[in-house]
């Protein structure tokens, strides 16, 4: 549904995105992660045919947004991460407005007003201002603004930024209605763990450049293989025991790193591919009394932390 | 289908409260400059001076809403775009099949229609004037007609300032400040004197009245063409006749060549000319407002 090539974005001497390349199946619920700055929203902007790149393209069901942004904004639904309220104007008629902004016909543009308006759950404010809204159902109107013309990518920036906890579940339950509805969705945030939730697949993207993109599992399993080994060792052994597996430790060239967190439990960092079992070997074969030795479990939140530092 | 710009634009300035006292403050304007030309008329004993009221009232009408128009379009229009990109929905109308040209010219006919909707409401106060004589119907569409085109050059000046600018208010003055700078520099020509041969022209009595309109037409400053002020004194001149006097005060100097040129051109011919121009500026504005909204983008977050 989503191809894009070696799409990248310079401002003067300030490069925003560099050679950004991927692809995204239809019907894929796909997160673009990473944190301010890192080139998230300047990559919708231009795939919205808001910006236009220093080059690279992207293809939106095969349609260049470059040369056909036309027929590509019939394609595409954009949601910002602000919500840009008129006054004086109420909720059926601010989607009437944007549909007939897409020259959809007057009994398409009832029937789809409603219809969106029961998705997001704003049924009983059709008639109400649309100022007058929350927060919360000022971006779930949005989000029908940008379904209006039923697109087949929905590009959502960012949509849950502000809300509370409950405004947050109700948004996440719309998204899954929409995959329910095979509609392809790019949607942004900063925060790994809350896309990792309702996500297929993942992006993530670090001072304008690709870091990972892959399955949400697939970035745990990726990182989980980097994790830094903890060493418990018995207490009955004493000082020394933790001296000697320290020792032991620092011959070992795969060894990178040692911090005792406890004092009876080391954490090791291993240079990447470095042989775990070796580490258990040489420890056993040298006397230390090891009582737990494992991968250190990593969350969502310290991969992200791990990727984008990594970068 | 209707500019959806145009539709949704119109719903909401009528909703607004602002609206309803702008049309009452632009009446009440008018019938103020009406009362103070035609109060004579109240009165029992009628001199026939007072019969030159009527034109008079006429002339102040057509001056008063030019300046009203002047003064009220750029309030009205400088928030066309500039208030989108305000509001953050700029992007939104862009990422629809919307085109940049649709939305300036939605922005333009909403704001064309407002003011449009002043100078039919002027209408009555306007048609006061054929009650008590001396103006007729053809007259007063004509100086109505005049309006609409300086409204509408007004509109597009307002519409353009609002595509560069970012903000509202700057977009406001720097309207105030172009329409304000177009107007003086148009007028320049009566501040420098005609060359030689044109002088002579006009000074004797023989020359002058073996020049022909063409020529005449040729020799007055292709500037003076683009001033809407120099337009309106042509059209009530071209209708009334009412500066005629003026042409003989060969006192003025360079004002009065531009005069005697002027009435040899054809006053008509001038007025004509004047709103041709004013349309042609309005039209070269719009599509260079609709360029300007494209380029002139909201900043990228990342």
């Amino acid at each position: 549904m989503l191809k894009i090539e070696h799409l990248s974005k310079n401002y003067g001497g300030f490069t925003a995105l560099r050679d950004l390349s991927l692809e995204i199946p239809a019907g894929a619920l796909h997160g673009f992660v990473g944190p301010n700055g890192a080139g998230k929203t300047t990559t919708m902007r231009i795939l919205a045919t808001l910006m236009k790149p220093t080059s690279g393209t992207a293809y939106v069901d095969g349609t260049d947004i470059i040369r056909d942004g036309q027929k590509t904004r019939k394609l595409i639904g954009y949601m910002p991460d602000f919500f840009g309220v008129y006054d004086n104007l109420k909720c059926w008629e601010y989607l009437d407005f944007y549909a007939r902004c897409y020259r959809i016909g007057q009994a398409e543009r009832k029937r789809m007003s409603r219809q969106l308006l029961e998705l997001v759950q704003l049924e009983e404010k059709e008639n109400e201002y649309v100022e007058a809204l929350s927060r919360g159902m000022k971006q779930r109107l949005c989000l029908a603004r940008s379904l209006i013309h039923d697109p087949k990518l929905l590009i959502l920036d960012e949509p849950a930024s502000g809300m509370d906890p409950r405004a947050r579940a109700e948004m996440k339950s719309i998204l899954r209605t929409l995959r329910e509805m095979n509609k392809t969705v790019l949607i942004s945030s900063h925060i790994l763990p809350e896309l990792a939730e309702m996500c297929d697949s993942l992006t993530i993207l670090d001072h304008g450049e690709l870091v990972f993109s892959g399955g949400v599992n697939e970035l745990s399993d990726k990182m989980n293989g980097n994790a830094p080994l903890d060493i418990r060792l018995a207490e009955d052994g004493g000082e020394e025991s933790v001296e000697n597996a320290v020792r032991c430790l620092k011959e070992l060239p795969a060894v990178t790193e040692i911090l005792r967190e406890e004092p009876y439990l080391l954490r090791v960092r291993l240079a990447e591919g470095a042989d775990c079992p070796e580490v258990l070997r040489l420890l056993v074969t040298r006397g230390v009394p090891v009582c737990d030795f494992h991968r250190a479990p990593m969350n969502l939140e310290k991969v992200f932390m791990e990727v984008t530092q990594d970068a | 289908m209707l500019n959806p710009i145009l539709a949704f634009s119109a719903t909401r300035r009528m909703r607004s409260f602002k609206t309803m006292l702008i049309v009452i403050a632009y009446m009440a304007a008018l019938l103020l400059i009406s009362f103070a030309f035609l109060s004579p008329f109240l009165k029992e004993d009628i001199g026939l001076g007072s019969l030159t009221r009527s034109p008079l009232c006429y002339m102040a009408l057509l001056a008063g809403q030019f300046v009203l128009i002047i003064l009220i379009a750029p309030a009205m229009t400088a928030g066309a775009i500039a208030g989108e990109r305000e509001r953050q929905t700029l992007d939104l109308l862009l990422v629809t099949n919307t085109g940049s040209f649709r939305i300036v010219t939605g922005k333009i006919m909403e704001s064309f229609a407002m003011l449009g909707l002043l100078i039919v409401c002027g209408l009555p106060v306007m048609s006061l004037c054929l009650l008590t004589g001396g103006v007729t119907v053809p007259q007063i569409l004509l100086g109505e007609l005049f309006l609409l085109a300086e409204a509408f050059a007004c509109i597009s000046v307002g519409v353009f300032c609002s595509s560069v600018c970012r903000s509202t208010v700057v977009s406001t003055i720097v309207s105030y400040v172009a329409i304000l700078l177009f107007g003086l520099v148009t007028a320049l020509p009566f501040l420098f004197g005609y060359p030689q041969h044109i002088t002579d022209i006009v000074y004797d009595r023989a020359q002058y009245a073996a020049l022909d309109a063409a020529g005449a037409r040729q020799m007055i400053s292709p500037l003076l063409y683009l001033n809407p002020g120099f337009g309106l004194i042509s059209l009530v001149q071209g209708q009334t006749h009412a500066f005629s006097s003026l042409t003989e005060n060969l006192g003025w100097g360079r004002l009065l060549c531009t005069w005697r040129m002027a009435d040899r051109a054809g006053w008509n011919f001038i007025a004509l000319v004047c709103v041709g121009c004013m349309l042609a500026v309005a039209a070269v504005l719009l599509v260079l407002a609709a360029v300007m909204i494209r380029r002139k983008k909201t900043a990228a977050k990342s």
